[in-house]
């Protein structure tokens, strides 16, 4: 029981992980922060913050 | 079901790679960690999955990946001898070559993938996700043991993994030292991870996993285990803010502790600091000492498993209660074939002095090309660049963790730790092609650049 929650858990967080690196613009080549495709929440938070 | 389960996420995993074949060198690691082929039963073992995913793997790098701005490092070049080195003595001075060839059959494969490993990570995303496929993927082992000790299923070699056949990360100190050593790295992807951005749930999680690694000296009873977290505590004291309150901290979660930990904890423990009375520690000072000797008559090494040669006498103090007397009664132990139980022994032992020789060199560098990069970056503050130190300082406490932990068990080729010495080497070769390339607007955006930034370190290539 207890590891099957464990390995539900964790495999589900890696699928995941995997499915956003597979998304992701930057995985293969690095890409500049201003090019980089983000998502809207990642936007909203770039926003808020103040470019040092 | 969990059968089919596992064998799906690996057919999956392995599929994804076809959108981007990065993910199948991830898919090596998770199976080399995890080994889901020992966990199922019937399907999952069918396929030589690890075989797949690793020729998946250099296949995709070899015909997918741009190659520009890869560079061969000295301490790839260290890897590679050490490979050569092993091949040489398994091949021509084993002393046992039976069992000499049986660990090097997974070693050269820990070898070689620690080699190619750097020249997949080019970018953050792809070092980011192999942090996270590590950290999740022990995560499965940790959670799991975790919560077992918690629920009181813990107790030396009593534990019970998802595979109990001792290989691998599945043998308790080993994985004690690696659960410890990990925390850094989880602390690291909680402040700055991009795939799972920091966020309530990130740091849930991640506390949980540090608590669930923290039990695992605990469940396993490993005495090593002890000293890691011991070591940890005083690295994080240098990074830390807040001294005094990660102090008090630290100091109330022990006196917290201290009631809930079985008898048998204390007991197992207490024999850190009286080792002549435990025949596990006695025996090793005689392994130890038989190495000195051993090495001296064959300074290029015995091979793999090179302490099947030994044989020696010791007396080892009994003790006995009857009443309110203790007497003590020293007996005769005859032990051979007794393992190293310590990595510098065990690589002096096999490989003698070339391969010790090598693996500290290998060590070494580690240690202070992490130690330059988190003094070169811990200033910038820009986003692209401000991850960085965190991370150098964490690889480099892994290591520390580690290489206190090889002092009393025999890990010296543990797969799991040439991973993070393949992701230094990555992190170096990325900030060596940053500068080089010479992105003077990130720089001037942070100030004046540091001496040591415009001047390289031009000693590991």
């Amino acid at each position: 029981m207890i590891d099957n929650i464990a390995l539900a858990l964790t495999h589900g967080l890696l699928l995941v992980a995997l499915i956003r690196l597979v998304r992701r613009s930057d995985l293969d080549r690095e890409v500049k922060a201003e090019d980089a495709v983000l998502t809207p929440r990642e936007k909203r938070r770039a926003r808020g913050r103040p470019r040092a | 079901m969990l059968d089919l389960a596992l064998f799906a996420f690996v057919v999956g995993f392995l599929a994804l790679g076809l959108a981007r074949p990065f993910l199948w060198v991830l898919a090596y690691v998770y199976i080399d960690i995890l080994a889901p082929q020992k966990i199922g039963w019937e399907l999952t073992p069918m396929l030589p999955i690890s075989l797949i995913a690793f020729c998946a793997a250099f296949a995709g790098w070899a015909l997918t990946d741009s190659k520009k701005g890869t560079r061969f490092t000295l301490r790839q070049g260290l890897m590679v001898f050490l490979l050569a080195w092993c091949w040489f003595t398994t091949t021509f001075l084993a002393e046992f070559p039976e069992s000499a060839a049986y660990k090097w059959e997974w070693v050269w494969k820990a070898l070689v993938f620690a080699i190619f490993l750097p020249f997949t990570l080019t970018t953050r995303a792809r070092m980011e996700a192999l942090l996270v496929t590590i950290v999740l993927t022990l995560g499965a082992i940790v959670i799991a043991t975790g919560m077992k000790t918690a629920l009181g299923g813990g107790g030396y070699e009593s534990l019970n993994f998802f595979v109990n056949d001792n290989s691998n990360i599945y043998e308790s100190s080993t994985l004690a030292t690696v659960a410890i050593g990990s925390i850094p790295l989880i602390v690291w992807l909680m402040r700055h991870g991009t795939i799972f951005p920091p966020d309530w749930r990130v740091k849930g999680f991640g506390i949980a996993l540090i608590v669930a690694c923290l039990l695992i000296p605990l469940g396993t009873e490993a005495r090593t285990g002890l000293v890691s977290v011991a070591v940890l505590g005083v690295l994080m004291l240098r990074t830390v803010k807040h001294r005094f309150a990660y102090l008090a901290a630290a100091g109330t979660l022990v006196l917290v502790a201290l009631p809930f930990l079985p008898p048998s904890y204390y007991e197992r423990m207490a024999t850190i600091a009286t080792p002549s009375g435990d025949q596990s520690a006695s025996t090793r000072l005689a392994v130890w000492d038989w190495t000195l000797d051993y090495v001296e008559e064959h300074p290029l090494g015995g091979g793999f498993d090179s302490y099947r040669a030994n044989k020696f006498e010791y007396e080892m103090p009994l003790r006995s209660e009857q009443g309110n007397t203790t007497s003590v009664e020293y007996v005769e132990v005859v032990d051979e074939a007794r393992a190293f139980h310590s990595s510098y022994f065990e690589l002096l032992g096999e490989q003698g002095w070339p391969g010790f020789v090598a693996w500290v060199l290998l060590m070494v560098t580690g240690l202070t090309q992490m130690e330059k990069l988190r003094r070169r970056y811990r200033t910038r503050e820009v986003p692209e660049e401000a991850w960085v130190a965190p991370l150098a300082s964490a690889l480099q406490y892994t290591q520390i963790v580690y290489l206190v932990g090889a002092a009393f068990q025999g890990i010296g080729y543990q797969p799991v730790i040439f991973l993070f010495l393949g992701l230094q080497i990555a992190l170096w070769n990325w900030c060596r092609r940053r500068e080089s390339r010479g992105d003077e607007r990130l720089v001037r955006s942070n100030g004046p650049r540091p001496r040591s930034a415009s001047a390289p370190d031009p000693a590991v290539p």
